[in-house]
């Protein structure tokens, strides 16, 4: 409940709009809306792409135009992807210092705080506008570790060439689902991380994603390989503005824990409430390593978000912490998933979702254990928060156990905001809306603290922008 | 027949594979001489009962699928329907055997049951035979303030296969109530659902299942809410060995307008055997504010500790694994009618422990 | 020698994957009609000693040997060593759901016997152990500890006692957490249980549980192993200046 301390100038100054900004759509180069191998092969000649790249780019259309669209899920037929700009490049080249970033840009970027954020002691900012890295700054303490944290298309040139080409993809295939496909065929943008063996990264390493360009899709490929006995923690923030043409999000998240390794990986969706989030996040554990998620998902039209553990090695663990928050026209359904590939593996999965004003938020998630991950143990606790019965939330969850030498467990709750709380709170002087706003608060509060500070008064804010106006 | 058998209300990964039942559930073809007859001892219809002709035209559809329940309808070798006029309290006894002359038996049978009434109908499937089919469609109107109670025991042989639709709909203040041990069988495919759809409506489902040697069970059990003041309570205890195979979808549907609508659905698995593939799916479905769903699923081995208390009380590992299987199955054993009907299924329980053999790891 | 009915040799047991230490050369004999009292700081290894001796499966003997009646348990599972007649009374017994007391007693004995048990006389007993130690009969009937608060939990672990008639009994901290009249109740179940074929070994921090009975040993634990054994006067002394002055002595 920390964050609430400065909730009330934080509602005040907090103004929905300054994440619905666009700048004037002032792109240098536009690729034409539909999708076919000449435009593939030109993103891949834009990017000066190694071959092996520009194949892979064109295997992955081959395999987008094969694979059908998910019958399960969000209904997402609102999306043509024949009307969608996949490649915008702003017209801008990368940037060494925050002062050379154009002004328009730059504007955007204030409001939305991330020089203060840096300011504030985040390691590095590697901000993508459109489709490409616009500004990138990595401090040198950092780099000096021998933390490398660099744009993919550089990554894909320099030294840590055979890296990128040995783990790009591998975990997410591209016959993983169709919009797996689509991103191998089209993607641009993105970060690379790499931490040596034995390296903690004190501070985290943060990346801002927004879309901007109307009917821009955006496609960013996260590569992160922490090696043994090293520690990671990386933040993504999405925001983007509100435009009316459909918005496709089909981003990649790559990450490769080493033995006894720990990464944490937070994120913050907020995404304008046009955009179709159809991310992809997985991450493979070796012996004795920890992913740990943390996520937000707030904006978008619709959303598909499961990030996926693969516990590969013995005593590899996972731990997922979510909230989701759907209001009016969206529709989120979010959740996780994880494989027990390996003996003595641990995951724990809980999360909180909350639906208002007829919006829809379900929870999906999957747990497979299988036949060798013997003394494994799982447990998944979703719970659900109706704020009025105009709004939907299903809960999907799905266990698939094969191994007999396994503790398992799974809790399911939904319900609504207690009447009794709400009289209580507002016994003791508290107005109705900040009442139901402070006890939603507090039901998000197990993941807030799991966030760092400005990233939880963030959310706080979020939840009570959200929240206004939902009585009556 | 190539229809979709116990279909997940709300479909999600196709690879998990447990969006419907496998194509190994299908519904059998017919024979060449066709079903024969079916071999079922029935108890005479006490007063307060008596059959009727069958209003079930738009009947909700099972948690199997209409299709399957047309299937039943079509090629049913046993049929009845009966009508419920009082409140009765001697059991309605249905007890079919299969064997090498009765391989199979396919059932409908309607329960129409008239306000403030009240029905236990007990059906128990026994027996063998090669090639064995035992399928059941099971429709239960429970009128305002009635209640039904239909309880299900299927002590099957490991030739059998065998499917188990129910449908309920339950008018204010009704209640269905079902207590089903599936315990035998090669394939035992289960859906049951009930409407809810009017106030203070209520389901109740108590399961016990036990799977062995290559079996494979299949389950779909719905409760859709659409009625203020609607509850349910499905709770399920289950026990795999061998290579047995299970998916089981509960579902409770909180429709719009299931104001203070209560749904609670629980599982408990007890494994046995690194073989054995669990799959549980439980949706809570909600368009509701005012609901309150709960769901809880445990899966694993018999817990050490408990395990070594009974020990040191002089019990074998045999015989404390029988303990915790008849202790996990109790609540639905304790809610059969006759002392000899709990009798023959513990019998038939530790029958089946008794021949199943513990890898040795 | 041979007429002892527990005879513990230079005893080592050992905790996880890491092998913690927590017995290490534990020595002990008890013989029939024998009353043992053992005590210690917490965490000396008391109660390591009692599942040692049940055989708990989540501690390792690493060396030496328990014989009970001349046979070497030492590696026998726990209900083997039931069937030979040792009895342990749990500091905290595991609730079961789904099995009556009456059902679980009812296996138990003829586990324990190896013969039918009567069901008749069976139920006479069992009704008139309950009144004895003042359970409601209607707890017969209840699932095996599941709800009984930690006083009837204890009571439950003392019918199993007087219906299972063990040859030994190891009685863990069963007079902690009970009110004064229950430990009177247990107390006197102890005494009708104790004969001149039968023997205690006893955890306690409340001797009133050894009211009326002839303390014959008291062992005091302290860093994995018995430091101090004392005799029967040594009864007295806790009786008459309770346990602080005991602990005392150990310490030195």
């Amino acid at each position: 409940m920390r964050a609430y301390e400065t909730e009330k100038t934080n509602v005040a100054a907090v103004d929905r709009s300054i994440y619905d900004i666009k700048d004037a759509a002032n792109a240098a180069f536009e690729v034409g809306s539909g999708l076919t191998p000449e435009i593939v092969a030109q993103i891949s000649a834009e990017k000066h792409d190694p071959a092996w790249m520009r194949d892979f780019r064109l295997q992955s259309l081959q395999i987008y135009d094969r694979t059908p669209v998910q019958n399960w899920g969000p209904d997402i037929s609102g999306l043509d992807m024949r009307n969608i700009v996949t490649y915008v490049r702003p017209n801008t080249a990368m940037q060494g210092k925050w002062s050379d970033v154009p002004a328009d840009i730059k504007n955007t970027f204030e409001r939305l705080g991330i020089p203060q954020a840096e300011r504030s002691g985040l390691a590095g900012v590697g901000a993508q506008y459109d489709s490409e890295v616009v500004y990138h700054n990595v401090r040198a303490e950092v780099a000096a570790q021998g933390v490398v944290y660099t744009d993919m298309e550089s990554a894909l040139q320099g030294e840590y060439a055979e890296l990128v080409r040995t783990h790009f993809m591998k975990l997410v295939p591209p016959t993983d689902h169709k919009f797996a496909a689509l991103h191998g065929a089209v993607w641009s943008g993105g970060s690379f991380v790499y931490v040596p063996a034995g390296v903690h990264v004190e501070i985290p390493l943060q990346s801002y994603f927004r879309l901007n360009a109307p009917g821009a899709g955006q496609f960013e490929h996260t590569l992160i390989i922490v090696e043994k006995d090293a520690y990671l923690h990386f933040i993504e923030g999405c925001s983007a503005p509100k435009y009316n043409v459909a918005n496709l999000h089909a981003g990649c998240v790559e990450i490769y824990v080493g033995e006894n390794a720990r990464v944490r990986y937070s994120t913050i969706e907020n995404w304008s409430k046009n955009m179709y989030n159809l991310n992809t996040k997985r991450a493979k554990v070796a012996a004795g390593g920890t992913i740990e998620w943390v996520s937000g998902s707030f904006g978008s039209h619709t959303s598909c978000l499961y990030p996926m553990s693969i516990l590969q090695g013995e005593g590899a663990r996972m731990e997922f912490t979510g909230i989701t928050f759907a209001g009016a026209g969206q529709e989120l359904d979010t959740g996780a998933k994880v494989v027990h590939a390996a003996p003595h593996t641990t995951s724990h999965i809980s999360t909180k979702s909350l639906a208002r004003d007829g919006g829809i938020s379900n929870f999906r998630s999957s747990v497979v254990v299988l036949p060798n991950a013997e003394g494994s143990k799982s447990s998944v606790s979703c719970e659900s928060l109706m704020l009025d019965d105009r709004s939907r939330s299903d809960t999907i969850p799905e266990m698939d156990i094969r191994c007999d030498k396994v503790d398992v467990g799974h809790e399911a709750k939904i319900g609504r905001i207690s009447e009794d709380a709400v009289l209580y709170l507002m016994s003791r002087g508290i107005s109705e809306e900040d009442a139901r706003a402070l006890i939603v608060g507090g039901f998000a509060e197990p993941i807030a603290k799991e966030l760092p500070l400005e990233y939880a008064v963030e959310m706080n804010n979020l939840i009570h922008l959200e929240m206004k106006g939902s009585i009556g | 027949m190539n229809t979709t058998l116990n279909r997940l209300p709300v479909p999600t990964w196709n690879r998990l594979g447990v969006n419907f039942a496998p194509a190994a559930a299908a519904l059998p073809a017919v024979p060449d001489g066709g079903w024969g007859a079916a071999q079922v001892a029935e108890s005479p219809l006490p007063a307060g009962v008596c059959a009727a002709a069958p209003d079930f035209a738009d009947f909700s559809a099972s948690g199997v699928g209409a299709d399957a329940d047309a299937w039943v309808r079509q090629n049913a070798n046993f049929v009845r329907h009966i009508a419920v006029n009082e409140a009765v309290s001697a059991p309605l006894l249905y007890e079919t055997t299969l064997d090498a002359a009765h391989p199979a038996a396919v059932e409908y049978l309607t329960v129409d049951a008239a306000a403030h009434t009240r029905l236990t109908v007990v059906q128990v499937l026994r027996g063998d035979a090669e090639n064995g089919a035992a399928a059941q469609l099971t429709r239960i109107r429970a009128g305002q303030g009635a209640v039904v109670t239909l309880v299900q025991v299927q002590l099957l042989g490991s030739r059998v296969r065998r499917w188990n639709a129910v449908a309920a709909e339950t008018a204010q203040g009704g209640k269905v109530e079902q207590v089903r041990l599936e315990l035998g069988g090669a394939l035992t495919v289960c859906g049951t659902r009930a409407f809810l759809h009017s106030r203070h409506a209520a389901y109740e489902l108590t399961a016990a299942y036990y799977g062995s040697g290559k079996q494979l069970l299949d389950f779909n059990d719905v409760s859709v809410h659409t009625a203020k003041d609607t509850v349910c309570e499905m709770h399920t205890a289950g026990v795999l060995t061998d290579e047995a195979d299970k998916i089981l979808r509960g579902t409770v549907d909180f429709q719009r307008g299931a104001v203070n609508g209560i749904g609670h659905e629980s599982e408990d698995v007890l494994l046995f055997d690194p073989r054995v593939r669990n799959r549980t799916a439980p949706l809570i479905l909600c368009r509701e504010e005012r609901v309150e769903g709960q769901h809880a699923a445990s899966v694993g081995r018999l817990d050490e500790a408990k395990l070594y208390y009974l020990r040191s009380r002089g019990l074998s590992a045999a015989q404390a694994r029988r303990l915790m299987v008849d202790a996990r199955f109790a609540p639905a054993i304790e809610k059969l009618p006759g002392e000899a009907l709990r009798q023959e299924v513990r019998h038939f329980v530790a029958e089946r422990l008794d021949a199943y053999e513990p890898l040795d790891r | 020698m041979n007429s002892a009915l527990l005879q513990v040799k230079d005893l080592q047991v050992t905790v996880g994957e890491e092998r913690k230490v927590l017995l290490d050369g534990v020595n002990l004999t008890v013989n029939p009609g024998e009353v043992h009292v053992l005590m210690g700081h917490n965490g000396a290894g008391k109660s390591t000693l009692m599942s040692a001796l049940m055989g708990d499966p989540r501690y390792t003997v690493t060396r030496g040997q328990i014989l009970f009646r001349g046979q070497d348990v030492t590696h026998e599972p726990a209900d083997v060593r039931a069937r030979l007649g040792m009895f342990l009374s749990f500091q905290t017994p595991e609730e079961i759901p789904g099995i009556t007391l009456e059902n679980f007693l009812r296996t138990a004995q003829g586990a324990v016997t190896g013969q039918p048990v009567k069901v008749m006389a069976f139920r006479h007993e069992l009704a008139r152990q309950m009144q004895a130690l003042q359970i409601d009969p209607a707890y017969a009937d209840r699932y095996l500890n599941v709800g009984f608060s930690g006083g009837e939990k204890k009571k439950s672990e003392m019918l199993q006692l007087l219906m299972l008639k063990p040859k030994l009994a190891l009685l863990d901290e069963t007079d902690s957490g009970l009110d004064v009249d229950a430990v009177k109740t247990v107390a006197a179940g102890v005494r009708a249980y104790h004969n001149d074929d039968n023997a205690l070994l006893i955890i306690t921090h409340n001797a009133k549980i050894l009211e009326g009975l002839t303390v014959d040993y008291v062992h005091v634990l302290d860093n994995a192993r018995i430091v101090r054994t004392g005799s029967g006067a040594l009864v007295t002394e806790i009786l008459q200046e309770g346990f602080a002055s005991v602990k005392g002595d150990a310490a030195k």
